[in-house]
């Protein structure tokens, strides 16, 4: 397991070794700005300030550049923790979905 | 002249396994040939060679292809293109496999759209003689044809002018900013009786917003909202109804992310319909009649 740590927010998920950014997130009830969740959109782009990622499916150039990626930008849908990662979302801050649900 | 319907869709995959599982298992499409890095696709109820084609690499609409009915529309539709000002080329039959001698005309938007009046003829899966409504096994969502696509566009009035005056199309629907501003935000156009043939919106040249496919009713709609969940296909909007079109709808999202709608109910146009008007501060009505709300997803999500 890896842990995603959101920058700015008290928050911290442990993710599967299969699972995205993204995935981990929601399934922790967590919400952000996404799209297609497909990798299709880049709507759902994050800022990687620690740590590595990979992308287990083919993620389109014209929807992640190589220079995005050497810049730190992870497509959060797609993009799998190596390790621990401490991300940065833009302009926006992750929202708890579950409310009254949440324990 | 006339063009008779929306023929093909074209649109690129970032993975041709992932797309073939989505496009065949879960929409229930035949695969009727492969090339190099291209499958062919048609719905059951599709009697030419395909109407969907997926290309791996990128995501995003190719074009669309648009069929009419004698070869002559092709000579007409090229002079008028030409006159309109578009960039208009030949293409020569087997430049698409199965497809014979057209237009291909890149819009003021940079889609293309190619014009074609042959393709090869395959039959739908229930025949010409004494045929069952519907195929006794289909996959998945089962879906019989495909009906649209929408794209995005800086300029609507200049596209829907192209649309109007080359290809024939009537406006059934148009939203404008206001009564007292009557700038074009978004147009419906039709050739085929059907609400939309072609929609385009306000928005960068060159995009997909969604292409649709076309169901028999709501409750299918529903069985296709099941499968979705069955399939873990990503939901944007839906099931909802249409206030444009009055269309039953959900969008969804490819494995690309490629925006797919399935679409079913509206009206019936003919050509004598009258347009319709929206205005700006009713979009959201217009586009998800029930809730009145626009989600971000829907107008920021394009490929």
């Amino acid at each position: 397991m890896c842990k995603v740590r959101v920058d700015a927010e008290d928050v911290e998920v442990e993710a599967g070794l299969e699972e995205t950014i993204l995935e981990a997130l929601r399934r922790c009830g967590y919400a952000y700005r996404w799209g297609c969740r497909r990798g299709g959109c880049g709507v759902c782009k994050v800022d990687l300030l620690q740590g590595e990622v990979d992308y287990r499916r083919n993620v389109s150039e014209l929807v992640l550049s190589a220079t995005e990626r050497d810049g730190g930008v992870a497509l959060s849908c797609r993009a799998r923790p190596r390790g621990d990662v401490t991300i940065r979302l833009r302009d926006e801050r992750l929202k708890k979905c579950y409310g009254i649900l949440a324990t | 002249m006339s063009v008779m319907r929306l023929g093909y869709v074209h649109v690129r995959v970032t993975d041709l396994e992932e797309a073939k599982s989505h496009y065949g298992n879960t929409m229930g499409l035949l695969e009727v040939a492969n090339e190099g890095n291209k499958v062919f696709y048609k719905g059951w109820d599709e009697y030419d060679h395909h109407s969907v084609v997926l290309e791996e690499g990128g995501v995003g609409l190719v074009k669309l292809g648009y069929k009419v009915s004698e070869s002559s529309d092709l000579d007409d539709i090229e002079i008028k293109a030409t006159r309109f000002g578009a960039t208009v080329e030949r293409m020569a039959k087997g430049d698409n496999l199965s497809v014979g001698d057209g237009l291909r005309i890149t819009l003021p938007s940079d889609h293309v759209v190619e014009i074609y009046h042959e393709i090869e003829y395959l039959g739908t899966e229930t025949g010409r003689i004494n045929p069952d409504p519907w195929p006794r096994f289909r996959r998945g969502v089962g879906a019989p044809r495909i009906d649209h696509a929408l794209i995005t566009v800086e300029e609507p009035a200049l596209v829907e002018r192209f649309f109007a005056d080359v290809m024939s199309f009537m406006v059934s629907e148009r939203v404008i900013v206001s009564n007292e501003n009557p700038e074009v935000i978004g147009s419906w156009m039709y050739c085929a009786g059907t609400p939309h043939d072609i929609a385009f919106i306000k928005g960068p040249n060159g995009k997909l917003h969604h292409f649709a496919f076309a169901l028999e009713s709501w409750s299918d709609v529903l069985h296709a909202g099941d499968i979705f969940a069955m399939d873990d296909v990503p939901v944007d909007v839906g099931p909802t109804r249409h206030g444009i079109t009055r269309g039953q709808t959900i969008y969804y999202f490819d494995p690309s992310g490629n925006r797919n709608e399935v679409f079913t109910g509206g009206y019936l146009t003919f050509p004598d319909f009258p347009s319709i008007t929206w205005t700006a501060d009713q979009l959201a009505k217009g586009i998800f009649y029930i809730s009145r709300e626009l989600n971000e997803r829907f107008t920021s999500v394009l490929t």
